[in-house]
């Protein structure tokens, strides 16, 4: 009898499943199916203070989507796009660029002169800098966050053991810096967020703090972060300028590019930024309930080839398969036309540049020039070229697998090469790429400062390009490179750059694929997203209106 | 109920060995072959420098058998350790951080595969080897066959992109995240009685667990009838039978309920299913939990983690298996142990 | 000849009697030698090259691309003939793989018994209760990509399904008449297995193996579906859905739809003729 008690137990339980799910489903097709607008107005973090009645007509909440992610909170370790993005938003530099423009703005100072034949900085700090817990921001916290990212050596700390001698306060809103040597671009340096001052109190001297919110001068201050979920920025009650339109802004993290399409289209969110599928980004384009902003990229992809290891230590194999490389097919089929064909490392729109490689071998593929330089190479028909060309296959988006497959399409139309093409994830592929063992390698380059020496001296210096295996030495390269970075004028060191991006053409180490646009697609009543080159955005400036 | 304690106590213990086992197996496959965690997380930029200096910090730079040794050693303190990237948090934080989502997945495709393979096995093992029970077999093997990203999409499609009823990626509207109670969306929403956030994550609930059930539901069909068709040839139904009970009555409530029984028990071998289907359900619909995690950090090949990951796995499945012995053995007082 | 003709009235008698089951073993077996054929005679039936872009990218079914194109402007059609290649190849090594170490293991452990019984057990019991498609992801992620590591993952995983069976049926063999009598009279052990116990599993290895093919066949996809198990432009199906996927939702399906039929069709085929075998196998028995 005591069985039959426990399984009508069993059999209740399973009743009661039964009318939960009911319930649940019933009560959940009660809920509007379009649930945009409502949810996204409604004050769901503390509404702050003074500026509410004047901002009604702008919705107080932002919800930006994203692919990104924030690898290392700490300025001192943080060393990728997105999370320097955060750190714009929440954490300044001395210096910054105007948006949607390349030239430099004075952010935290409000002067800064330079002395002893470009050695020597002198920085003049604003009186009313306030970290995002009230305390006031002087020279010494300053010179103190600045120690602190050459103290820890954390990854982007080259930014300073690099170029910076010593960093003196001379008074409480005066700071030196000496240089080692003249640096050229050294005020974009200062921009980056390396550079930012952040409270001594909240932030330990000699240990990387990864989790840490407690951020810098900033039009924002971060009061959530959930690690691969999402992050709440609030405005900065204490920030010196304008305090932005948006009160609150909330970044959600997504695994991949189309799970931000969907979040986009079922309302989740009111800006999909980095990275949408380049067919969804079409797409979207004609759907009149979303606007797509577009903006120069300052994103680059190429071809690596290993010159140490035959038959790519051969020029003419090199400049074969660069003669060979069909950019046009990789742009209109993979990315839909979403990037740019790029003939030189340094992108188009940077001054400076120069389409070298479209000079040398021309804008569409020369399979006969290609042909040419095979045979004179000594393969043929019987004998041909045979290589192995690597890709990592999630690195680089879902389309990186479609761009290899290309490539090897182009080189094997000359009839002369055979290409073998294989995949290894991440890790693996860096940690091979470094120790030479690749020969023909995919990669992508984000610049860390806008100047056409952080497109050439990274890859074509020796020593400076060990994260490529280091693959090549040249003399004049590397003369041409050192005098562009110590020369103060513009025209000239445009000279010296142009001669690289020549000689790189000819020599075809690396040989440049496309460059990116830059995407962000929103709802329509969103405005203020301003994309240029820094690839980032500018959260202060974007606004969303209220219908009604 | 001391043999039942003892009963445990074994069962615990050998849970230990297919840790080990599967640890040691893990281990050894992912350090020997190229690739490491530190060159994965700073990228390409680094110096070599910084690159040392890092693997000196996580003890890369040891011997891989006094590495090994410390992780054991480690691991029989219940310490799992600190994830090698992004910010080197305790990968016990980060697999709680992702482990409610899973449940709350598996927890819930689970119901709907029972729910689906009682009513179909039920069907099936009434009349074995009349038609409906051919039609049920065959839907079994139909609804496994069903490669769960490819049903998926199709699910995404239809519900999500034409008829714009539920959303078909993520776990809830942002906005509406419910206070972090326990972490399963649907729960803390019904404790903190936050309406909006309970509707909006069963919504995002549905098309990933009707996945994941539907395709599992196949195997509880089985398991239901022929564990039905094995109690319904017992002497006690033919008794009722002559008796001249009502069919229904003889069905429910003698035949289902003893069937009940065996098929608890073959419930927690599945589970281990359950998490397979459930990392490739994650991946269709961008659903945080801990498999799409894992795939994250095997491409970063963070080793902590991802060993830190499979003993976790191993122990909640143990555990799981436990806990079904366990109301077996109260259920049935036929088994003792 | 005469073997020949007798193997086939013996599929008639078989069928004859089976009713329904009849039925999912015809639809299995002519499933799977579809299959089969496809990828034997990829090369006459294929009207493209599966690697190279032949016309526009993205371009629905037609005349000319039976199936469309894909992303890059493959014929989706020449890819999932081609296509068949990579999964039975992968398939048909990772269980010819787990069989060879399998079924000697479960032999032995099964009938010496003692202390490698135990180890061997635990060893395969431990395998078998974690989530196969977790471990296989870990070990064909460590690898790499490539045929033969991703069937040396699928492999790992499945050598205990092989295992566990053939032991558990060696253990009640055993015991059983002829085992002992054998023994009786002598003959040295590995006769024993060889001789006796052997030829006494080969029934149960035929079901394992078709049950187990269709589960394969899901796991493999899975694998390259998460991006694991091929390099591109290798043609495979898992793989080019996964391809596909970034344009689904725009309303291009078929890059996805095909692909993921043939998954389901191939599952499908062995499932069945598995499921169909076993149940006329038992009625046999019974």
């Amino acid at each position: 009898m005591k069985r039959s008690g426990i399984s009508k137990g069993v059999l209740i339980v399973i009743v009661a499943i039964i009318i939960v799910i009911i319930a649940a489903v019933v009560l959940s097709y009660k809920q509007p199916s379009k649930q945009t607008t409502p949810t996204t107005t409604k004050p769901t973090t503390t509404p702050s203070n003074a500026t509410q009645q004047a901002q009604k007509k702008y919705a107080d909440v932002i919800v930006i989507g994203t692919t990104d992610k924030v690898s290392d909170l700490d300025p001192a370790n943080a060393y990728d796009f997105f999370t320097w993005e955060v750190f714009y938003n929440t954490m300044e530099a001395p210096l910054g660029y105007i948006p949607g423009t390349t030239k430099l703005e004075k952010k935290l100072i409000t002067n800064y002169e330079v002395s002893n034949e470009g050695k020597v900085y002198i920085l003049h700090l604003r009186k009313d800098l306030k970290f995002a817990d009230g305390t006031p921001c002087t020279a010494k916290d300053l010179k103190w966050s600045i120690e602190r990212v050459a103290r820890i050596q954390g990854d982007p700390s080259w930014f300073v053991l690099d170029f910076m001698e010593d960093v003196k306060v001379l008074d409480t809103y005066t700071l030196e810096i000496d240089l080692k040597k003249p640096v050229s671009f050294y005020p974009a340096v200062l921009a980056v967020p390396t550079y930012a001052p952040i409270p001594s109190s909240k932030y330990p001297p000699d240990k990387i703090s990864s989790d840490n919110t407690a951020g810098g001068v900033g039009p924002y201050k971060i009061v959530k972060f959930v690690r691969d979920q999402e992050l709440i920025l609030e405005t900065n009650p204490y920030y010196y300028g304008a305090s932005p339109k948006t009160k609150t802004v909330v970044i959600k993290f997504y695994k991949d590019a189309t799970a931000l399409r969907l979040a986009l289209q079922s309302g989740e969110i009111d800006v999909a930024w980095r990275t949408l599928n380049p067919s969804d980004i079409i797409s979207l384009k004609k759907n009149s309930n979303y606007k797509v902003w577009e903006g120069a990229g300052s994103y680059i992809r190429y071809i690596v080839f290993n010159t140490k290891m035959p038959p790519l230590d051969n020029r003419l194999v090199r400049q074969a398969l660069a003669a060979a490389l069909d950019r046009q097919s990789i742009v209109q089929k993979v990315f839909l036309g979403t990037v740019e064909p790029l003939y030189s490392l340094v992108p188009k729109g940077m001054w400076s540049h120069k389409d070298s490689f479209k000079d040398k071998y021309g804008a569409s593929p020369d399979l006969e020039l290609a042909k040419k330089l095979l045979k004179k190479a000594g393969y043929s028909e019987n004998h041909k070229l045979r290589i192995t060309l690597w890709y990592t296959p999630s690195h680089y988006g879902s389309t990186e697998a479609d761009v290899a497959s290309l490539i090897k399409e182009a080189w094997e139309k000359t009839g002369l090469v055979e290409v073998t093409v294989k995949s290894a994830e991440w890790s693996t592929y860096l940690e091979l790429t470094r120790k030479g063992q690749l020969p023909v390698t995919l990669y992508g380059w984000y610049p860390d400062y806008l100047d056409p020496d952080d497109y050439l001296y990274p890859f074509l210096h020796t020593g400076a390009n060990r994260w490529l295996g280091n693959p090549f030495s040249n003399n004049t390269v590397d003369e041409l490179l050192d005098k562009a970075q110590i020369e103060t004028s513009q025209t000239k060191r445009a000279q010296l750059y142009e001669k690289v991006q020549d000689i790189l053409a000819d020599q075809a180490w690396i040989v440049p694929i496309f460059q990116g646009k830059l995407y962000a697609v929103s709802k329509r009543s969103v405005g203020g997203i301003v994309l240029d080159p820094m690839m980032l955005l500018r959260y202060y400036l974007i606004y969303k209106q209220v219908s009604g | 109920m001391t043999s039942l304690k003892t009963y445990v106590i074994t069962r615990v213990l050998l849970t230990i060995p297919m840790i080990f086992i599967l640890l040691t197996l893990v281990f050894f496959v992912m350090r020997v072959l190229p690739g490491n965690p530190v060159i994965a997380m700073v990228g390409m930029k680094a110096s070599q420098r910084y690159i040392k200096q890092l693997e000196h910090e996580l003890r890369l730079d040891k011997p891989l058998w006094e590495q090994y040794v410390d992780y054991l050693n480690r691991l029989l303190h219940g310490d799992l350790g600190r994830s090698m990237i992004w910010g080197r948090r305790p990968v016990i934080n980060e697999i709680m951080d992702h482990f409610p989502a899973t449940l709350e997945l598996t927890v819930w495709g689970f119901i709907f595969s029972v729910l689906l393979g009682l009513a179909t096995g039920v069907v099936a093992g009434v009349k074995e080897g009349g038609k409906m029970d051919f039609a049920m077999r065959v839907y079994s093997i139909v609804v496994y066959s069903l490669f769960i990203p490819w049903f998926g999409m199709v699910l995404q499609l239809i519900f999500g992109v034409w008829l714009h009823a539920l959303p078909v990626g993520g776990r809830i509207n942002p906005l509406l995240t419910p206070k972090h109670i326990t972490g399963i969306y649907v729960l803390d929403s019904m404790l903190t009685w936050n309406l909006p956030a309970l509707s909006s994550s069963i919504r995002h609930l549905m098309l990933p667990s009707l996945t994941l059930g539907i395709v599992l539901s196949g195997i509880y069909t089985r398991l239901v009838r022929s564990s039905l068709i094995e109690v319904l040839g017992q002497d006690f139904i033919r008794a009722c039978k002559s008796r001249g009970l009502p069919e229904r009555s003889i069905l429910f409530k003698h035949g289902l309920k003893n069937a009940l029984i065996p098929i608890l028990t073959m419930m927690g071998l599945q589970f281990a299913l359950l998490l397979a289907g459930a990392v490739l359900t994650e991946t269709t619909f961008s659903w945080p939990g801990i498999g799409t995690f894992l795939m994250e950090r095997i491409e970063y090949r963070d080793f902590t983690t991802v060993q830190g990951t499979v003993v976790f796995y191993a122990i909640f499945v143990a555990l799981i298996s436990l806990i079904v012995d366990l109301i077996y053995a109260y259920i049935d007082p036929r088994v003792r142990y | 000849m005469r073997s020949f003709s007798s193997v086939f009235s013996g599929i008639e008698r078989a069928l004859s009697g089976a009713g329904l089951d009849g039925y999912l073993v015809i639809f299995g077996s002519i499933t799977v030698m579809a299959v089969l054929i496809m990828a034997i005679f990829a090369n006459y039936i294929a009207p493209y090259d599966p690697v190279q872009s032949v016309g526009p990218a993205i371009h629905p079914p037609c005349t000319k691309y039976i199936m469309g194109t894909d992303s890059i402007g493959r014929d989706v059609f020449s890819r999932i003939v081609y296509g068949s290649r990579t999964i039975l190849t992968v398939v048909v090594m990772s269980t010819g793989l787990s069989m060879v170490i399998g079924i000697p293991l479960g032999l032995i452990s099964g009938y010496m018994g003692g202390i490698l019984d135990r180890i061997l057990s635990l060893i395969m019991d431990s395998i078998y209760a974690f989530p196969g498609l977790i471990l296989a992801i870990v070990i064909a992620a460590m690898l790499g990509p490539g045929i033969y590591n991703t069937a040396l993952s699928l492999a790992v995983v499945y050598i205990p399904t092989y295992f566990r069976m053939i032991r558990g049926e060696v253990l009640s063999l055993r015991e059983r008449l002829f085992i002992e009598a054998a023994r009786a009279i002598g003959a040295k052990s590995r006769r024993i297995i060889t001789k006796y116990i052997f030829p006494n599993v080969i029934y149960l290895i035929a079901v394992i193996f078709s049950l187990n093919v269709a589960d394969a066949i899901l796991t493999e996809a899975g694998l390259s579906f998460l991006g694991l198990s091929v390099t591109a432009p290798t043609p495979d199906w898992g793989f080019d859905l996964k391809n596909g996927q970034r344009y689904f939702l725009s309303g291009i399906w078929w890059p996805v739809t095909f692909p993921g039929i043939m998954i389901i069709l191939l599952a499908l085929g062995f499932g069945f003729l598995g499921e169909g075998l076993n149940t006329i196998v038992s009625k046999r028995g019974e």
